[in-house]
């Protein structure tokens, strides 16, 4: 993903030294993939950049892929997509999974692969080259990345729907009509299903300075 | 530039809300807008507000950040600095200027454009393929943006790294070490010797000048 914004908060830095501490007790070197799932603006993209940032003060090259960039539909397209084709088909079977693991794969092999990459600016669909040949950790991020078969480590990140309606809000990334809010909520059940397959699963909620008994 | 990170603040909003505005008033079709000024002076984060602006007005905008177009790979660069002179080695000419005039006449063409894309956290270069087809604008970001072929407006930000000093240092995204800071000045030349080719200054104070 090309343009995004993101904020690094405090919580954020400690989440992701717990995460990383756990993350080397099973990293032995070879290739490694994370994937970082989670809900709605539950700070999965600076979780991601933040491991990425440690990884590289260890000398260890890790590459980024958002699951924004495997949709089927593109971006332009799919509110209309959305709209005609009903809750029902809001979920899993909107990304392209075949590709995903393609991608996964390439990555294993050490091969150079073709991207499709999202430029949020102009919601167009880019595409990038890029070689794996270097990059020992792959970190997938995105609202079903567990889904992903052979992930070496899985993080899941919680936050409830009430606040993932008012993050979203306060983002304003998209205007909330009452079909937003069914998505919301259609998205926010598939997100629940991947819990169980977690590493590790970080909640602000009862996170650091909020933790109490 | 993939895994970039910038810090909006409301000044950035306001100003690239007068430079949409100008935009307006003299875009055409395939309008090229370039931002420069000197590292840590908010370029790409006007460029990002710009564009994003622009899309309120049904504006497609694309950016285009200089700084993949460096002719050092990003590990190599420090040591090529250094050992061939920090006066020698940097500005202008580590930039090849031929891949952005190609870009930027893909850009007016709508031809399907190939560009590097570094990734600051894998610091390898990628390439981008992008369809400038559909895009209506481009935003070229970066130190000497504004001296690149064929930009319609040409934005210069006045803030120097004299200024941006203490941001920088808290900033972390670059070592702070004397080297650095003999970078910096040496940018802070090749910039000044520019400056009479821009259209607009975004003033220290962050408000929008037109040049005389």
């Amino acid at each position: 993903m090309q343009n995004d914004i993101i904020t690094v908060k405090d919580t954020h830095v400690q989440a992701a030294e717990l995460v990383m501490e756990d993350v080397l007790k099973k990293f032995k070197g070879g290739k490694f993939i994370i994937t970082i799932a989670g809900e709605v603006s539950s700070g999965k993209s600076t979780l991601s950049y933040l491991l990425g940032r440690m990884f590289k003060m260890k000398g260890i090259n890790s590459k980024i892929i958002d699951l924004v960039d495997y949709y089927i539909v593109p971006p332009l397209e799919r509110r209309k997509w959305r709209a005609d084709n009903g809750i029902k088909s809001i979920g899993f079977d909107e990304y392209n999974w075949p590709l995903i693991e393609e991608v996964m794969e390439k990555f294993r092999k050490d091969e150079q692969a073709t991207l499709p990459l999202v430029d949020l600016l102009t919601d167009h669909v880019d595409t990038l080259i890029t070689d794996f040949k270097d990059i020992q950790v792959l970190i997938m991020t995105g609202l079903y990345a567990s889904f992903c078969k052979k992930a070496d480590y899985r993080v899941f990140m919680e936050l409830t729907y009430r606040e993932t309606y008012e993050a979203q809000a306060y983002t304003a990334r998209e205007g909330l009509d009452s079909f937003r809010k069914k998505i919301l909520e259609k998205e926010h059940k598939v997100v629940q299903e991947q819990k169980n397959n977690a590493d590790i699963y970080i909640d602000f909620n009862t996170f650091m300075n909020s933790y109490h008994l | 530039m993939l895994e970039d990170v910038l810090l909006i603040a409301p000044k950035h909003r306001e100003v690239g809300e007068e430079i949409v505005a100008e935009i307006l008033k003299a875009k055409k079709d395939k309008f090229i807008v370039a931002i420069s000024g000197e590292s840590g002076s908010g370029k790409s984060e006007l460029t990002h507000v710009v564009a994003k602006a622009l899309r309120k007005h049904g504006i497609f905008a694309k950016p285009i950040h200089i700084d993949n177009f460096y002719n050092t790979l990003p590990l190599e660069r420090m040591e090529i600095r250094t050992s061939g002179g920090i006066k020698n080695t940097v500005g202008m000419k580590e930039y090849r200027w031929d891949l952005v005039h190609q870009t930027v006449d893909d850009f007016k063409n709508n031809r399907k454009s190939s560009m590097p894309c570094v990734d600051l956290v894998t610091e390898q270069v990628d390439e981008l393929i992008t369809d400038f087809n559909g895009v209506d604008m481009l935003i070229i970001d970066g130190l000497y943006a504004i001296h690149s072929e064929g930009v319609d407006m040409k934005v210069l930000i006045e803030l120097t790294y004299h200024e941006t000093k203490k941001a920088q240092s808290d900033r972390g995204k670059e070592p702070n070490n004397p080297t650095r800071w003999e970078i910096l000045e040496q940018e802070h030349q090749e910039v000044l010797s520019i400056k009479h080719e821009a259209d607009w200054f975004v003033s220290k104070d962050f408000t929008l000048v037109a040049a005389r």
